[in-house]
C-alpha cells in the first residue's frame, strides 16, 4: 500500500478524519458511562447494601423459622430514633423476590451518602416504623443499586415489611401516585393533607420516575403509599411472606 | 489520529498491540474509578427525594 501513502492528503480530510474519530470516542465514552451506571456502579452499591444487611442481621438472634402470628391490638413496639446514616432495620418487599433486590438496609436520612449505598433512606422528621403518622422512605430507581426499581409492580394489598432488631412491621400497599418532585405533601403525616393531624399508621416510598422515560428519568416521583396492618415479634418467628423468600435460609 | 498514535508506539507490531491493550485498560480503569463517579455526581440528578 506504499503508493496510497504517497498520495497527497488534503487538510480537509485530516480534519474530518480527526473529527470522526473524536465523535466515535465520545460515543464510546457515553456508552461506557451507561455501562458503568447500570452495571458496575449498581453492583458496587448492591454489594455495600448486602454487607449492611448482613452486619445488621449478624448482631441479632436469628428469628425462628416458623410463621409468626400477626398482632393488631394495641400499640406496636416503638422504634428508637436512629442516628443519621445508621442502619436501624431492613426493608423487605416480598413482591420483588426473584426479580430484584428485595431486602435492603433501612438507614436514617435521605442524603446521597445514604441512598447511594443502595439503601432505603428514612426521611428525618417523619414517623418511625409502626408509629402513627407517615413513615416515609426514599430509594433510587435506576442508579446506585436500583433499590426501588420495580416499585411499579406494587399493587394494592402487596406487603411491605420492616424488620427491626425485635419486631416485624407489616404494611400493605394502598395505591400509588405520580407527582412532581416538589409535592412534598405526599410524605406529610396524613399523606396529601399537610395540615391534618394523623390518626393512622401510614408508610410512603418515594423514588424517581419520568412520564416520558419511565425508570430512566427523574422529572417526577413515583410515590407508593401503604397502611400498617400489624406486627410480629421476632421471637415468635417470621412473616409467612419472608419464610417463602428463597434467599432466607 | 489513532493511526498516528499507533505509529508512535515503540517496538514491532506485536509490542504495539500489547501497548494498545495496556493503555486501553488504564483508560477504562481511570474512567470507572474517577471520571464516571465524578460525572455522575456532577451532571446526573438521581435524587429520589421529595422537595429535591
Amino acid at each position: 500500500m506504499q503508493h496510497a501513502r504517497d498520495r497527497k492528503i488534503g487538510v480537509g480530510s485530516i480534519v474530518l478524519g480527526v473529527l470522526g474519530e473524536l465523535m466515535i470516542t465520545a460515543g464510546l465514552l457515553i456508552g461506557g458511562y451507561i455501562l458503568w451506571n447500570v452495571w458496575w456502579d449498581s453492583n458496587q452499591s448492591a454489594a455495600v447494601a448486602e454487607k449492611s444487611v448482613a452486619d445488621f442481621q449478624g448482631e441479632l438472634e436469628p428469628a425462628p423459622r416458623q410463621a409468626a402470628e400477626i398482632k393488631t391490638e394495641g400499640d406496636p413496639p416503638p422504634v428508637t430514633q436512629a442516628i443519621s446514616g445508621d442502619t436501624f432495620g431492613i426493608l423487605i418487599v416480598p413482591k420483588w423476590y426473584g426479580i430484584t433486590n428485595n431486602a435492603m438496609p433501612l438507614k436514617e436520612g435521605t442524603t446521597p451518602a445514604v441512598l447511594d449505598q443502595a439503601a432505603a433512606g428514612h426521611y428525618e422528621n417523619t414517623a418511625m416504623p409502626g408509629e402513627i403518622g407517615n413513615f416515609s422512605v426514599a430509594g433510587h430507581r435506576r442508579s446506585h443499586g436500583n433499590s426501588f426499581r420495580r416499585i411499579d409492580l406494587l399493587e394494592k394489598g402487596d406487603q411491605v415489611i420492616v424488620e427491626t432488631k425485635d419486631t416485624w412491621y407489616i404494611y400493605e400497599v394502598t395505591g400509588h401516585e405520580i407527582v412532581l418532585p416538589n409535592q412534598v405533601e405526599v410524605i406529610a403525616p396524613v399523606p396529601g393533607k399537610p395540615n391534618e393531624q394523623p390518626t393512622e399508621r401510614m408508610m410512603t416510598m418515594t423514588t424517581c420516575h419520568s412520564v416520558t422515560m419511565g425508570e430512566w428519568g427523574n422529572d417526577h416521583r413515583w410515590v407508593t403509599h401503604s397502611k400498617f396492618v400489624g406486627w410480629m415479634d421476632r421471637a415468635d418467628g417470621m412473616p409467612e411472606q419472608v419464610l417463602n423468600d428463597p434467599e432466607v435460609k | 489520529m489513532y493511526a498516528a498514535l499507533f505509529r508512535l508506539l515503540p517496538g514491532p507490531i506485536w509490542l504495539k498491540i500489547i501497548w494498545t491493550l495496556l493503555i486501553l485498560a488504564a483508560v477504562v480503569y481511570a474512567l470507572f474509578t474517577w471520571v464516571y463517579p465524578w460525572a455522575s455526581d456532577t451532571f446526573m440528578d438521581f435524587d429520589p427525594n421529595m422537595g429535591g
